[in-house]
């Protein structure tokens, strides 16, 4: 069945993705704001594992939603649910396109492709080519069109054998909030945004930098939000260190709370490394362009998707994420010249600003669009 | 780079180079000592050249010779140091990691020791602001000894160099004599002689004219956590990362260099990465002894052909003990009652025929959980909070009348119900404790009971929140490893002027060691990040490896060649004279091991070194 989308006609797209709100993540994010965004222009069907409170905000969802299994119990059994059921789904709703959000998705999208003869475009991440490496390189040698997230990402994809001309950039998007008033806190505060989840993070160089940034600006506190597994064995750093005085962990707080931390930061900080596995890591790293939305300097490792991020000497500084002392030096720095602090927040705004979620959304689809040709 | 010294009241350097005269074995290559004429400060160093052999000379000072620095030890990251200096604009005149001292003072005042990765003690004078920083390494693995010395400060690598430079009162400390014939070893932060203190591992310690000597902590071993979940090959390539890139920067010497290969896990993993690392063989080196039953040497040679060494082996002849065993204990600056120290002197003597440092395992098993006793204190706990006393207290009295000495006499001793910090050193202590006390003379009479020591040993750590397994890792990181393991090390091998170098003692692998539970590091055979990583590297030889330690046959050497060393401390011996120990209880002990009616080498050992370390003091020349 060839892909007729005659002009005026609504381009219609099946998504399928195991990632999906009300969880919290990246890719929901990422998904559930573009298809926002691009609603009613494109015709979305959504198709997606259930969850606690789906109900509710499907109904309050732009685009149908239709849920299979729990995305709760055992991940592999509901991945293999979702993707049989998205031949009945694309067999109703008849669409121009599969964009897959997830590689997880793609067994079934392939399928799809081939059964239904309808294109695919697979969105890429980061972290799926360490865990699922067969099947990426299966997913993106085989779709039409390939988003990755970042250069780094895209990278992953030629490696795994993707054909370039059909692997793009777009970079997620963000909701810009109000401009930012750049009137910082008296103290000079380095801010991380994470889950307490994830080595590869950068928490224990932090807390290996922190004296020597304390060398250099004495009053020099570090305000870590989020929370995870990783909290006791950070709370004994910290205490190994004897730096308890300058650490604040604030663990888990409402988005107004972390807003706030991120109007009232001097410097945003989170020195991601690569994983042990040498795959993976931060795919983009949004909360950097989310810091830098509030006028933020940001800091962050020079491997990987921040590169992307973070405009190295412009709107904050790279450093190699596994060396305390570069780290400690690029903090102090910006730590001890607000000015240079303040004029790196503003072009990181102005960098924020091109990722609004209308901009990028708008680029998504016209490649959805000429894919669907 | 290998001894330093200072009194801060010492216009002239006699002091500085009294001290350094006795620690000519520590750096044989290069002597140095400067004073600061205002302040009538002095400092000096003994250097065994291994960076930068030419340009090395210490002490070594900034740009205008406003801050002054000498360094004992090893600065690992210091290529990456130079570079962050020149960058800054300092002006670095050598290659030597020394000089990034003075240079790092000036950025980062005392705060500079958490820009350093190694094993160091160091001291920086500040002549503008008048005051003096002295530091040692995260672990203990370079020592530190001071002491005051009228209304200033005396500080030496070595407690005997302390000595000699020092008016130091020739009292002993009962205290510290008892806790050596407990522990083995004098722990820290006391010494053996009254007045003097060992700066412990991870402090600072700021002197300034006039004004109040002050210690402080800058780092300590992270406390072990609780839980985690990470999966096991997230762990294990961490581990990899960062135990590889110690490996890597502990091999950057502009002399020769090589591995103690035991044949255990530890030093094993090392050698491999070694090997992997090295464009060119690595050299390792495995000591042997041709009697009792104790032998390592066929498991390293295996290891060797595994990862194409240029092995050396030496057995050590029992001819040989009689007159090395007594010179190497004599010399410690303090009595050591570790029975493989002379062995390791040995072999560290026969490695520095061939090169000038080698790297060893030191570290391993309390980082990474490979003593048995983690899971046998953890199980005890476990019956003990479940099975009320009136009920374990009978079945041990049963169990140790059933059950015979030794390893299955653990099950015994894990029924009875004490607390978990006296198990502890009842397990580490073993036959020592009942049978060393029991050779007291008058001057020990009142020794601290078991549960005072175990009082000290509970104020070092905060148990709360922490398992059993955590809790003792924790303390053996804190206590036995700088007193026993790294003292070891570095006296052993310092005697014969090989610097030792040790992997696993780099802070950011201890970090990461700690952030997962001891339960885990402990399960099974122990150490399992370890042995997972080398079944990785080296799966032939991964297959078994029992748990090794370091052992010695000591009851054959004291029973044969060293025999007439203790008769002589019997019959003559300082310790005798001066009441430490009971002549006639040292005698009967003697006889029986001689008859071979019992094994009395764990009271005899410590006696022996005890005993020719306080002649020496003495000056009584034991003619042995």
């Amino acid at each position: 069945m060839p892909a007729s989308n005659g002009a005026g006609r609504r381009l219609r797209v099946l998504l399928l993705t195991p990632d999906f709100p009300p969880a919290e993540g990246g890719i929901q994010l990422l998904l559930s704001r573009l298809v926002s965004c691009l609603e009613p222009e494109v015709e979305f069907r959504v198709l997606t594992l259930g969850q606690e409170g789906d109900e509710a905000y499907d109904r309050e969802f732009e685009a149908e939603v239709q849920r299979v299994g729990s995305a709760s119990g055992d991940r592999r059994l509901a991945a293999l649910r979702l993707n049989a059921r998205s031949l009945a789904e694309a067999r109703s709703f008849r669409p121009d396109l599969l964009l897959s959000g997830h590689v997880v998705a793609s067994l079934g999208a392939m399928v799809l492709r081939k059964l239904l003869r309808v294109p695919l475009v697979q969105y890429v991440h980061a972290d799926e080519f360490r865990v699922r490496a067969k099947l990426c390189e299966a997913a993106v040698k085989s779709a039409e069109a390939t988003i990755a997230v970042s250069e780094y990402t895209r990278q992953m994809c030629l490696d795994a054998g993707a054909d370039p001309e059909r692997v793009e950039v777009i970079h997620p998007g963000i909701d810009l909030p109000p401009p930012p008033s750049y009137e910082r806190d008296p103290r000079p505060t380095l801010l991380t945004v994470a889950t307490l989840l994830f080595r590869y993070k950068g928490h224990d160089v932090m807390v290996r930098a922190l004296p020597l940034i304390r060398a250099k600006v004495p009053d020099a506190r570090w305000v870590v939000v989020g929370d995870g597994p990783f909290r006791p064995a950070l709370e004994n750093a910290v205490r190994a260190y004897g730096v308890e005085d300058a650490v604040e962990l604030r663990g888990r707080v409402p988005d107004s709370e972390r807003d706030s931390w991120l109007e009232r930061a001097s410097v945003f900080c989170m020195p991601s490394r690569l994983p042990a596995a040498g795959l993976g890591g931060e795919g983009f790293g949004i909360v950097y362009m989310e810091a830098a939305a509030h006028g933020l300097p940001t800091i962050g490792g020079d491997v990987a998707g921040a590169r992307d991020a973070v405009r190295d000497g412009e709107t904050g500084l790279l450093v190699d994420p596994t060396d305390h002392l570069a780290l400690a030096a690029a903090a102090s720095e910006l730590l001890a010249d607000p000015a240079r602090a303040r004029e790196m927040g503003e072009a990181g705004r102005a960098w924020a600003e091109r990722h609004a979620w209308p901009l990028v959304a708008a680029r998504v689809e016209e490649l959805l669009r000429r894919v669907a040709g | 780079m290998c001894g330093i010294c200072g009194h801060t009241a010492d216009p002239e350097a006699r002091a500085v180079r009294a001290m350094n005269a006795a620690m000519v074995h520590r750096g044989p290559d290069d002597e140095g000592h400067w004073t600061d004429p205002e302040a009538g400060l002095s400092f000096g160093a003994r250097r065994l050249s291994v960076i930068d052999v030419e340009g090395g000379h210490q002490p070594v000072r900034n740009e205008d010779g406003s801050v002054w620095a000498a360094l004992n030890g090893e600065i690992y990251n210091h290529p990456r140091l130079q570079r962050l200096l020149r960058e800054r604009g300092h002006e670095l005149r050598s290659g030597v990691d020394t000089e990034v001292l003075v240079h790092l003072y000036e950025e980062y005042g005392e705060d500079l020791v958490h820009a350093l990765e190694g094993m160091f003690a160091f001291a920086v004078w500040d002549a503008k602001a008048r005051k003096l920083v002295v530091g040692r390494d995260r672990f203990g693995e370079k020592p530190l000894f001071y002491a005051p010395a009228g209304e200033g400060l005396a500080f030496a690598s070595e407690l005997t160099a302390l000595a000699a430079g020092a008016e130091l009162g020739a009292e002993l400390d009962p205290a510290a004599v008892h806790e050596f014939f407990v522990f083995g070893y004098v722990p820290g932060p006391h010494s053996i002689v009254a007045g003097v203190r060992e700066l412990p591992p991870g402090h600072l310690l700021t002197w300034e004219p006039g004004g109040q000597l002050a210690e402080r902590r800058y780092w300590a071993p992270p406390a072990p956590a609780v839980e985690s979940s990470e999966p096991l090959p997230d762990l294990v390539g961490e581990l990899e990362r960062l135990l590889a890139a110690s490996v890597r920067s502990r091999l950057v010497a502009d002399v020769p260099l090589g591995v103690f290969l035991s044949g255990g896990v530890d030093s094993t993993l090392i050698a491999a990465l070694a090997a992997r690392e090295s464009s060119s063989p690595v050299k390792t080196f495995t000591v042997g002894y041709d009697v009792g039953d104790v032998d390592e040497s066929e498991a390293a040679r295996r290891t060797a052909a595994e990862i194409g060494s240029e092995h050396h082996e030496l057995i050590l002849a029992v001819e040989e003990i009689a007159a090395r065993v007594p010179a190497v204990l004599r010399a410690l600056d303090q009595p050591q009652a570790d029975q493989s120290l002379p062995a390791f002197q040995a072999i560290a003597g026969f490695a520095r025929e061939s090169v000038t440092v080698a790297v060893g395992g030191e570290g391993a098993d309390e980082l990474f959980g490979g003593y048995p006793r983690y899971r046998w204190l953890a199980r005890a706990e476990a019956l003990h909070s479940r099975v009320p006393a009136a009920l374990t207290g009978p079945a041990a009295k049963l169990l140790e009348r059933g059950l015979p000495a030794g390893r299955v006499g653990r099950l015994a001793d894990v029924a009875r119900p004490r607390p978990a910090t006296e198990r502890h050193i009842d397990w580490i202590a073993g036959e020592r404790l009942e049978k060393a006390t029991a050779l007291y003379g008058p001057q020990l009479r009142a020794p601290a009971s078991l549960a005072d020591l175990a009082a000290g040993l509970d104020s070092l750590i905060a148990p709360d929140g922490l398992s059993t397994a955590g809790r003792f890792m924790l303390l053996d990181q804190l206590h036995w490893l700088p007193g026993d393991v790294l003292a070891k090390a570095d006296r052993a091998s310092m005697q014969v002027s090989l610097e030792v170098r040790t992997p696993y003692l780099n802070h950011e692998l201890a970090e990461f060691a700690a952030s997962i539970p001891p339960e885990l590091h402990s399960a099974g055979d122990g150490k399992v990040l370890l042995r997972t990583l080398l079944a990785q590297l080296l799966p032939k030889s991964a297959l078994k490896r029992p748990k090794t330690a370091f052992r010695v046959p000591a009851a054959e050497w004291l029973r044969g060649p060293l025999a007439p060393v203790l008769a002589d401390q019997v019959a003559a011996g300082r310790a005798c004279e001066e009441g430490w120990i009971e002549r006639a209880a040292l005698s009967r002990a003697l006889d029986a091991h001689l008859a071979g009616s019992a094994d009395n080498s764990a009271a005899l050992w410590p006696v022996l070194s005890f005993g020719l370390w306080l002649d020496r003091l003495r000056g009584r020349d034991a003619g042995v």
